[in-house]
């Protein structure tokens, strides 16, 4: 019966009309800004008449050993917090959720971490890992352990428990929404049949939790792969560039150097990469949903 | 009911509407400024004129506070948009290339009486062109600090000065007799540094001889450049090419790594900026640090660092072949070129540069440079002589910090020296490095 039909899709389309004007203005505009001057020779004085000239700052990014320096190190990142964040929010989940189904106040406790500014977590631990007055190195004293937790040796180990420890509550929240999800009668179905603890878990629990787990997966990982704030905040992006991921690259690119031109390359070749990836992940996931 | 109601909501829309509008017609001054002791003395000032001159005049002056983390690009954002939320803004030496486009020269509202007043380095150091593009409010430049309670001892203890040339002779090949640090080279700060560190010298009352700053900032390099400088060396040769990769820039770096490599300053230095330095330096527990002029009011200051309070020296920055040298930089205010309040911002400005105003500053936690208000204040702010010495004697401005292409070179020098200081490339690959990125950043 098709006049039914034409009549819904109007409908959708006048729906999603207020979201798509404000998307084309507020996302559109600036994409469209950003084509141009990642093929134009461009300088803040210029803002408003940039000079095409090619594709050349594409290639001098391609070139570029920094670029792809930032890259590696975005990528390190992104996978380590990734695999720590999902693991340790699992297990946080798992093991507290008898708690928190009790006293469901103290997971506002645990959520704090997430309620700071990334920027200011970053001015915290530069305060708690101060030599004379941190906490962290004193604690550390008493152990005997002095590591320098700022040197090219463990920058990278601290910057990234920085951000576990302030975003490890997400994926505690979305896997404990999960766990609380799962019917009681499936896991006591379990148990009837003689299942142990760690056969509820691995046979019944985690196969339920895994698209949770993927979604945790994947916010986490585009978050952490376009880190910023924290470290540009605790090191400047070094020692040297140790710990310039992509972001600080562009920025650092933008501002510092005033290279507007391939810094808005640089940020474009990131979006079709990004592009590229995620088309893949949603082909194989709606491929895995069909069948 | 609703009627009444709707009245009340339009006439109070309507009051409102009216006192903007009156704000916008009187014409009032916004002042794009970053917050710390600089806009808090600031504000003493503007209260002194919207109290006096511009309650005459009909107007008023207000700071808008942008964070100090990424200031300047903050600003440099908003002035190539052509705001005009603003009329004056902070400018600075190193920015001033960067913000030039963006600003109307101011030096129609200080007379040349006035400019006689301050130091000539200052004015000069926010001069383009020949054209001032901000008036100085703020002198920055740095001292040698040191503990007078451990330097004292030493230059007058046999065993002290006994083990001191030992040292020297052993970490850097020759014998050394202590002298005063006002007449230090950086060969004897070095010694000095090394002979207060507790891993060298066991009878060393202090952990660390010195703190250094090797964070991956701009304003280390600045602090690295003194001894550049007095080296005899530069960022660039007269002609305008880079000249970083040369021999006065690899002692340069090489006094730096001895201190890094003997574990002279803290192990955190690699991280540090000016808090940091000024909390290891304040602990009780470094006896020497190179550090800006501002710190002195909070090392010395009995509520916030009591184990440094009473016995904080300070003199000029160690010599070199070219004796001693300080960077020097200059804060200011500059008129936005897109302000539609000239005539009223140019009014401020006017009287900002004179000498009560000034004052006002100084009282308040400001350093200007002017050399007479300084001088006048020497005796509350000891400090204040020896910043009006060095801006007359001892300051630069090194070749390009003024230019349009003075952040990527800092930048560029930032990231290099820090990749130096933590062994993470040779010294000779990373200054070959930065001469190759100065190159490209130079390229026309």
């Amino acid at each position: 019966m098709p006049a039914p039909r034409v009549i819904r899709r109007r409908e959708g389309w006048l729906l999603i009309a207020p979201l798509a004007a404000f998307l084309v203005l507020w996302l559109g505009f600036p994409f469209l800004t950003d084509v141009v001057y990642s093929v134009s020779q461009v300088g803040f004085t210029t803002l408003r008449q940039p000079r095409l000239s090619g594709f050349g700052h594409y290639a001098a990014v391609l070139r570029d050993a920094a670029f792809w320096h930032a890259m590696g190190f975005s990528f390190r990142y992104a996978a380590v917090e990734t695999v720590v964040q999902v693991a340790a929010g699992l297990a946080l989940a798992v093991a507290l959720a008898p708690i928190l189904s009790r006293h469901r106040f103290l997971l506002a406790f645990i959520l704090l971490p997430l309620m700071i500014a990334p920027a200011l977590n970053g001015l915290m631990y530069r305060l708690m890992l101060n030599d004379f007055v941190g906490i962290i190195p004193a604690y550390l004293g008493m152990l005997s352990l002095s590591p320098d937790l700022l040197s090219t040796g463990w920058v990278f180990v601290t910057v990234a428990a920085i951000d576990a420890v302030q975003n490890t509550p997400f994926t505690l929240l979305l896997v404990l929404a999960a766990l609380q999800a799962i019917p009681g009668e499936l896991r006591d179905a379990a148990r009837v049949d003689g299942a142990s603890a760690w056969q509820e878990f691995r046979r019944v629990v985690l196969p339920l939790l895994l698209p949770v787990l993927g979604i945790a997966g994947l916010v986490r990982f585009i978050d952490s792969f376009r880190v910023f704030d924290h470290i540009y905040v605790l090191t400047g992006g070094g020692p040297g560039n140790e710990t310039t991921g992509i972001s600080i690259y562009i920025y650092k690119a933008f501002f510092q150097q005033q290279q507007l031109g391939l810094a808005v390359a640089a940020s474009m070749i990131l979006l079709l990469l990004s592009l590229a990836a995620l088309s893949l992940l949603m082909h194989r996931s709606l491929r895995g949903a069909v069948a | 009911m609703s009627v009444r109601l709707a009245a009340r909501g339009l006439a109070f829309a309507a009051a409102a509407c009216l006192t903007l509008a009156a704000g916008r017609a009187r014409a009032d001054v916004t002042l794009l400024f970053w917050p710390g002791p600089e806009s808090q003395a600031m504000q003493k000032v503007i209260d002194a004129f919207n109290a006096g001159p511009g309650k005459t005049d009909g107007f008023a002056v207000k700071q808008l506070l942008f964070s100090r983390t990424g200031y300047f690009d903050k600003e440099l954002a908003d002035l190539a948009a052509g705001s005009k939320d603003f009329d004056l803004a902070l400018v600075t030496t190193y920015t001033l290339g960067r913000y030039v486009p963006f600003l109307s020269p101011v030096g129609d509202y200080v007379s040349a009486a006035a400019q006689q007043a301050y130091a000539p380095a200052a004015l000069d150091s926010l001069k383009s062109d020949g054209a001032l593009y901000g008036v100085p409010t703020d002198i920055s430049v740095h001292f040698l600090y040191y503990r007078t309670d451990l330097i004292d001892r030493l230059l007058k203890d046999a065993a002290w000065q006994k083990e001191y040339a030992a040292i020297a002779k052993a970490r850097l090949g020759e014998t050394m007799t202590p002298k005063p640090p006002a007449d230090w080279h950086w060969d004897d700060y070095v010694a000095t540094s090394l002979f207060f560190t507790k891993s060298l010298n066991q009878a060393s009352p202090v952990r660390y001889g010195t703190v250094l700053q090797l964070k991956n900032l701009i304003f280390n390099v600045m602090l690295w450049d003194d001894t550049l400088v007095a080296d005899g060396g530069n960022w660039l040769t007269a002609a305008g090419k880079p000249e970083i990769d040369s021999a006065p820039t690899m002692k340069a770096v090489r006094t730096y790594l001895t201190i890094i490599q003997d574990h002279a300053t803290p192990p955190g230095s690699i991280d540090y900026e000016f808090p940091e330095a000024n909390q290891a330096f304040g602990s009780g527990q470094v006896a020497t640090m190179l550090q800006w002029n501002a710190a002195y009011a909070i090392v010395n200051d009995p509520k916030q660092m009591p184990m440094t309070a009473g016995h904080v020296g300070i003199a000029p920055m160690p010599a070199g072949p070219a004796g001693h040298k300080t960077h020097l930089h200059s804060l200011g205010i500059g008129l936005n070129k897109a302000s539609s309040h000239k005539q009223q911002a140019g009014m401020f400005l006017t009287y900002l540069a004179t000498e009560p105003a000034m004052e006002i500053y100084a009282k308040a936690g400001g350093t200007p440079p002017m050399p007479a208000v300084l001088q006048g204040m020497a005796a509350t702010h000891p400090d204040f002589a020896l910043v009006a010495k060095e801006a007359a004697q001892d300051g630069y401005v090194i070749r390009g910090g003024t230019a349009s292409t003075a952040m990527a070179i800092y930048t560029l020098l930032a990231e290099k020296l820090s990749a130096i200081w933590s062994g993470q490339v040779f010294p000779a690959d990373g200054l070959k490095s930065v001469q190759q990125g100065m190159a490209s950043v130079l390229k026309p």
